[in-house]
């Protein structure tokens, strides 16, 4: 009995309970202490577990209770830390933790009973997460991954009296919601096939010799587009840039860091069916090369720089399915892990500038912040760096072995995906050059108001830059003389893992090639912009870019216009000609039945025993007659 | 037989009550001491403790099952007296004398939960309605109660002749008054394997038996009586007494039934009934602008439904007719006495109940949900179990189709009234409603609630 | 043909005339009358049956009291032929159909079985229907049925104070 277990998503239900039912009543600093410290204490046990867990290997699966029992069906309420949930528990509690102190000073402004809601979601996200990640089965991970997408639709709606944010907000459910189909028709299948959902239980030799190939790649194509709904992938990935509508800090826990990761865990998690299903592997390596790609265009011509940085993210995404796509599981987790890192950096360094800019978006209004906030530069251009992969910095471990990994899978994913980091580059050093070098491009109330923001803010942009640093450390390659400790510490989860195998040699030159373009790229990108930055509205293909393909366009018209124009025909002439007028008309004949069946309740004694004696007789008839009624029933029937 | 001698003995000392006391209010206390002793020599009874070591010659037999529901029928009478004892002061001087009936009727209900003889069916039927003969006509002046009664006393006495032309002639085809002898003497006869004259009787029993429960096209009394009846009798009337008829039909035709259906259809029969009755009770309710009437014909309704035990005769139909009793006598008991409070009782009486008497709104949609069926009420359960019996059987599973059909035509008569206290503009008015009636109505609303959500509270007491 | 058989169908004529005619005639007091005419028929058929107790009993309660009652109703009401309410003569038809199917049904119910010709031999035992025989079983086997229906009376005898006392 492990108690410890229980404790991690105890302390955020707990705080969200407390600020969710007292925020009118407790005041901003004991909100804000106990939203993140509830988070802190999670991250303290997490901790803990992850050293239990790195010493003495997987814990054992804790049932706190059973959830579903019908008959010889049974689902507990279980936990399951082993090694690969236990590095995602750090990733969420550790990240959490920042962004929370990070939301303190960020969210001071708002009134106290929405700074209240605000840390009340934030823990019911957390808490969702850590439901997602630690539930034994895929039915706990469900309740974890409605929970996210409730969270994240509460708050990218956060400020809803703004009717575009609930827009926003609505889409990115819907989208979800879409995905969710999928995930769900996957569990029953699951269900109707093997019997059980325990990933014990599923994920023996004995329970997928239960499943044929076809089984098999139905269910992970369907876990896949439950995985693409969340982790935003094509086609579901419109509603990412449009959650940035939320607060700065939420884009950057939920929309970066963590629950956009949830797709990954749940592949990763069941790698042992997807090795299993090679075209669905080629699928999701497909989907994800294109995915990173497509993004990382778009991200070339955006102004927002919370944009920009939805659209890296989506494309950084891809990335990591390609890596699942390639089994390059270790090299999907370790990505995820470096680009919470760098990513949460960048947006909590978006949220900084914003903060300073009082609230401007527009990277063209900016420039030349450098020598105003110091420490955000400063920060920012490690999460930069971090990004486009260059050496030693965290990113470029990661996306390194992914790449090896395509390499290996096939020359041409290996090709698209450098081309794809030289892009990254470019946009990531577009962004930092217009916004933070040159001058100041704003209005003279905006220069004057330009500062560095608070230790609150600044301090875990300062922790997260160094673990953007040092983060890639866990995994450097046995090219580069390291052991990859990740690598030997997930084995025991992700054991259909397969290792590219390439020469050193090989692997040095795939390396200095992805490098040296990136570096061009992101060289190119500074010159060009530190000194002309793009201000005017792009043109020719740019504008297409910046309009992102035209790919909202392209729903509305060919999902979203014919789905109102059918429920409008269906509102219209179904249901009111067709639905109405049956259901009036069964009313109706109901009440003329009445009327007719109430007067043979005459009141007359005399009438009503004639009626039971001819009723009598009609059934003496029938009784004897019963063998013909039969046999004439079942003539005409 | 603790339960047939005692309610006879504290129906005349019911009688004798009143020489001692002269404060109507004593009798209502009198009577629940009553009720609880007869539970308590029930319950006694039902686990091996018999006061009365009499030979009865195999004429009555102890079941579970007639025994549970007789400790069902005691304590529904005890909710009852609770409730609407008020209302029965308000019939007259002869309060003790009304209770000494009720004593009565109790003991024709033990009596038919424990027959094994047709003559104590007659037996057990007569106790059991003539003092509902005079119950209903209770209320002197009132020239409909009058009516009412003579004509509830006139049709009652042609179910009884045909009852009893039944039993004549099954006596004729088997030569035995005993249950058992009529079953073994089925083997031999003329009529593809029983005797033409038993089968005659059989139909007739089937008919006077149709009569009691009000099924279709035999409950042309029920409205008129029903409506007639001061509403405290008919509270009283359409529940315990209905549900001890059933439980009398059922054990008339349990083995019977079941043993012949190879060669002779019962079902077919059974199943016109319960269509006509269904089709008839739900209906006609429809148009109805009387609640007491209303109800009435609801209780026409439901009685369709409990017919599908009759109809299945299996151990889930057992079951189901148990916890349709509970369910359906708890939630009529309840509505009557809310009605038996009321002003005015229309449907437009109760607009606006919810604001002036919200407890009243309240408890009075629970029962009226149960009524329908609705889950997470004990009506939901009862139905169900009856459905679930007819699909059991296997066959005619049309009915069950047809069942549910109805079900939801019933729906629309009992949110009527649910519509009319709670989305009505009006002010309707009920009568001295005191905390005590009101803290019964939620007890009532509270069981019925529970055996909705856990029905095995009931049916595991037929086992244990 | 015995005289037993005379006995029996004369009797059986009488019966059927007298309860025709009970419905038949117009004045409530010659109805009674016929009815204890056909009383009478009955209990001749019970004296045939060996059924002497029964016989015995049948004119006393209902020839004798039940009648009495009956004639006593009749007179203090006052009721005469303008009273009677008209029916309807579709009815009446109606009526005639339904009675006359119901009886043709138990007619053809009884010649079918033939099971009854055995049974009927318990007619030329003497002793059947004597008190001694009567009570024995009644006293013995039927004690249950005989004393339960006391509740019967007893409940049906309040049932009568109630409503006739004055309010």
């Amino acid at each position: 009995m492990n108690n410890l277990v229980y404790l991690i998503p105890l302390f955020p239900l707990a705080g969200f309970l407390i600020n969710g039912l007292f925020r009118k009543s407790l005041n901003k600093p004991l909100i804000g202490i106990i939203g993140s410290g509830a988070i802190l204490a999670s991250f303290v046990v997490s901790l803990v577990l992850f050293f239990q867990v790195k010493s003495n290997g997987a814990l054992p699966v804790e049932a706190l209770f059973s959830f579903i029992n019908v008959h010889d069906f049974k689902i507990d309420f279980a936990f399951q830390v082993d090694q690969l949930s236990s590095i995602f528990l750090l990733i969420i509690t550790g990240i959490g933790f920042l962004i929370h102190v990070y939301s303190t000073s960020y969210m001071h402004d708002e009134p106290t009973e929405h700074f209240g809601r605000y840390f009340a979601y934030l823990n019911l996200f957390v808490f969702s997460m850590l439901l997602l990640v630690m539930g034994a089965n895929f039915v706990i991970m469900f309740i974890g991954w409605e929970g996210v997408g409730l969270c994240s639709y509460l708050l990218i709606g956060f400020w809803f009296k703004n009717n575009n944010y609930n827009y926003a907000a609505k889409k990115a459910f819907v989208m979800n919601r879409i995905g969710d189909l999928g995930f769900l028709l996957a569990v029953f299948w699951l269900l109707a096939k093997v019997g059980t959902v325990n990933y014990h239980d599923v994920f023996t030799a004995e329970s997928l010799a239960k499943l044929t190939p076809t089984d098999i790649t139905a269910i992970t194509l369907l876990l896949f587009v439950g995985a693409a709904g969340k982790s935003a992938q094509i086609p579901l990935y419109t509603w990412l840039p449009d959650a940035m509508a939320g607060p700065t800090p939420v884009s950057a826990l939920i929309h970066a860091a963590t629950m956009v990761t949830a797709g990954i865990y749940m592949i990763a998690r069941s790698n042992v069916l997807y090795s299993l299903a090679h075209v669905t592997q080629n699928v999701i390596a497909i989907i994800g090369i294109a995915t990173a790609l497509l993004a990382a265009t778009i991200a070339l011509k955006q102004n927002d720089i919370k944009k920009v940085l939805a659209y890296s993210t989506v494309s950084q995404l891809g990335y990591m399915f390609l890596g699942l796509g390639v089994g390059a599981y270790t090299g999907a987790v370790f990505h995820v892990m470096t680009h919470a890192f760098f990513k949460a950096l960048l947006f909590l360094g978006a949220g900084s500038v914003i903060h300073a800019a009082g609230g401007e978006q527009d990277i063209r209004k900016m420039g030349g912040l450098k020598k105003y906030m110091p420490y955000t530069h400063l920060t920012f251009l490690v999460g930069c760096i971090a990004i486009a992969g260059m050496p030693p910095f965290s990113g470029f471990f990661s996306k390194d072995e992914i790449l090896a990994a395509a390499y290996a899978r096939s020359p041409i994913l290996w090709g698209l995906g450098v081309l794809g980091a030289a892009m990254t580059a470019f946009y990531m050093f577009r962004l930092y050059a217009t916004t933070f070098l040159g001058s100041f491009r704003g209005t003279h109330d905006q220069e004057h108001h330009l500062h560095e923001s608070p230790a609150a803010m600044t301090i875990p942009l300062v922790v997260l830059a160094f673990l953007s640093v040092i983060g890639g450390a866990v995994g450097v390659p046995e090219a580069l003389h390291g052991h990859h400790e990740l690598h030997h510490f997930l084995s025991p989860v992700l054991t259909t893992e397969v290792a590219p195998e390439l020469g050193h040699s090989t692997e040095y030159g795939l390396m200095a090639v992805s490098v040296v373009l990136a570096l061009a790229a992101l060289l190119f990108a500074l010159n060009k912009f530190s000194k002309k930055p793009e201000l005017g509205e792009p043109t020719g293909f740019g504008k297409v870019l910046a309009n992102k393909w035209y790919i909202d366009e392209l729903y509305d018209a060919v999902i979203v216009n014919p789905l109102l124009k059918f429920a409008d025909f269906l509102k219209n002439v179904v249901e009111k000609s067709g639905i109405d007028g049956i259901v009036n008309g069964v009313g109706r004949f109901v009440q003329y039945l009445s009327r007719q069946l109430r007067l043979l309740q005459s009141g007359q004694v005399g009438n009503y025993i004639l009626f039971m004696v001819l009723s009598i007789v009609v059934l003496f008839l029938v009784f004897w007659n019963q063998a013909i009624i039969l046999q004439f029933l079942q003539k005409v029937f | 037989m603790n339960a047939i001698i005692l309610s006879a003995v504290w129906g005349v000392i019911m009688m004798f009550s009143s020489i001692l006391f002269k404060n109507k209010g004593a009798f209502k206390y009198i009577a629940a001491i009553g009720l609880i002793v007869l539970t308590v020599a029930n319950i006694a009874n039902t686990y091996g403790c018999d006061f009365f070591n009499i030979n009865t010659h195999e004429m009555l037999r102890y079941t579970r099952f007639g025994l549970f529901f007789n400790t069902i029928a005691f304590l529904c009478t005890l909710i009852y007296v609770l409730l609407s004892g008020k209302e029965i002061e308000k019939h007259g001087n002869y309060v003790a004398e009304y209770y000494a009936l009720i004593f009565f009727v109790l003991c024709g209900v033990s009596i038919l939960t424990s027959f094994n003889n047709l003559l104590m069916l007659f037996l057990g039927i007569e106790i059991l309605s003539i003092p509902l003969y005079i119950l209903t006509g209770s209320d002197k002046r009132n020239l409909k109660g009058n009516e009412a009664a003579l004509k509830y006393f006139l049709m009652g006495s042609f179910s009884t002749g045909l009852m009893l032309m039944g039993i004549a002639l099954i006596y004729g085809g088997t030569g035995s008054f005993q249950i058992d002898v009529v079953r073994s003497a089925t083997l031999f006869g003329t009529f593809s394997g029983i005797s033409f004259l038993e089968v005659a009787g059989l139909l007739f029993m089937l008919v006077a038996m149709a009569f009691k429960v009000s099924a279709a096209p035999f409950h042309f009394w029920t409205p008129d009586v029903y409506d007639g009846a001061p509403t405290v009798f008919t509270s009283f009337m359409a529940t315990v007494v209905k549900a001890a008829a059933f439980i009398a039909f059922i054990k008339l035709f349990e083995v019977r039934i079941a043993d012949t259906s190879a060669v002779i259809n019962w079902g077919m029969l059974l199943s016109l009934l319960i269509i006509a009755t269904l089709l008839i009770g739900n209906i006609t309710a429809v148009f109805q602008q009387s609640v007491k009437r209303m109800l009435a014909y609801s209780s026409i309704a439901q009685a369709g439904f409990m017919l599908f035990a009759v109809f299945s005769l299996n151990d889930f139909a057992k079951e189901g007719l148990i916890l349709y009793a509970v369910a359906y006598s708890l939630a009529t008991i309840g509505s009557f006495a809310i009605l038996a409070k009321m002003k005015d009782i229309t449907f437009e009486g109760f607009n606006g109940l919810a604001k002036s008497h919200p407890v009243l709104a309240a408890t009075n949609t629970i029962f009226l949900l149960s009524l329908a069926g609705i889950p997470l009420t004990a009506g939901f359960f009862a139905k169900y179990y009856m459905l679930a019996s007819v699909v059991k059987t296997g066959h005619y599973l049309w009915l069950v189709i047809l069942g549910v059909l109805f079900a939801a035509v019933s729906v629309y008569y009992y949110f009527r009234v649910i519509q009319a206290m709670y989305f009505k503009e009006g002010d309707a008015q009920a009568e001295d409603v005191t905390p005590g009636f009101k803290i019964g109505l939620i007890i009532v609303a509270a069981l019925i609630i529970l055996v909705g959500i856990y029905p095995q509270v009931v049916l595991n007491w037929l086992y244990f | 043909m015995g005289v037993t058989s005379i006995l029996f169908w004369s009797l059986s004529a009488l019966a059927l005339i007298s309860a025709i005619m009970v419905l038949a005639t117009k004045n409530p007091v010659h109805s009674v009358l016929w009815l204890i005419v056909v009383f009478f028929a009955i209990s001749g058929h019970y004296i045939l049956l060996n059924a002497q107790f029964l016989a015995i009993v049948n004119l006393i309660v209902y020839a004798g009291a039940i009648m009495v009652l009956f004639l006593f109703v009749i007179m203090l009401m006052n009721l005469n032929t303008a009273t009677e309410p008209k029916k309807n003569l579709w009815m009446k038809l109606a009526g005639i159909i339904s009675g006359g199917s119901l009886f043709l049904i138990l007619i053809s119910v009884v010649r079918s079985s033939v099971d009854m010709s055995q049974k009927s031999a318990l007619v030329k035992d003497g002793n059947i229907g004597l008190i001694d025989t009567l009570g024995k079983v009644l006293f013995n086997e039927y004690t249950i049925p005989f004393e339960i229906s006391s509740i019967l009376f007893l409940s049906a005898m309040v049932g009568a104070v109630v409503i006739g006392k004055k309010n």
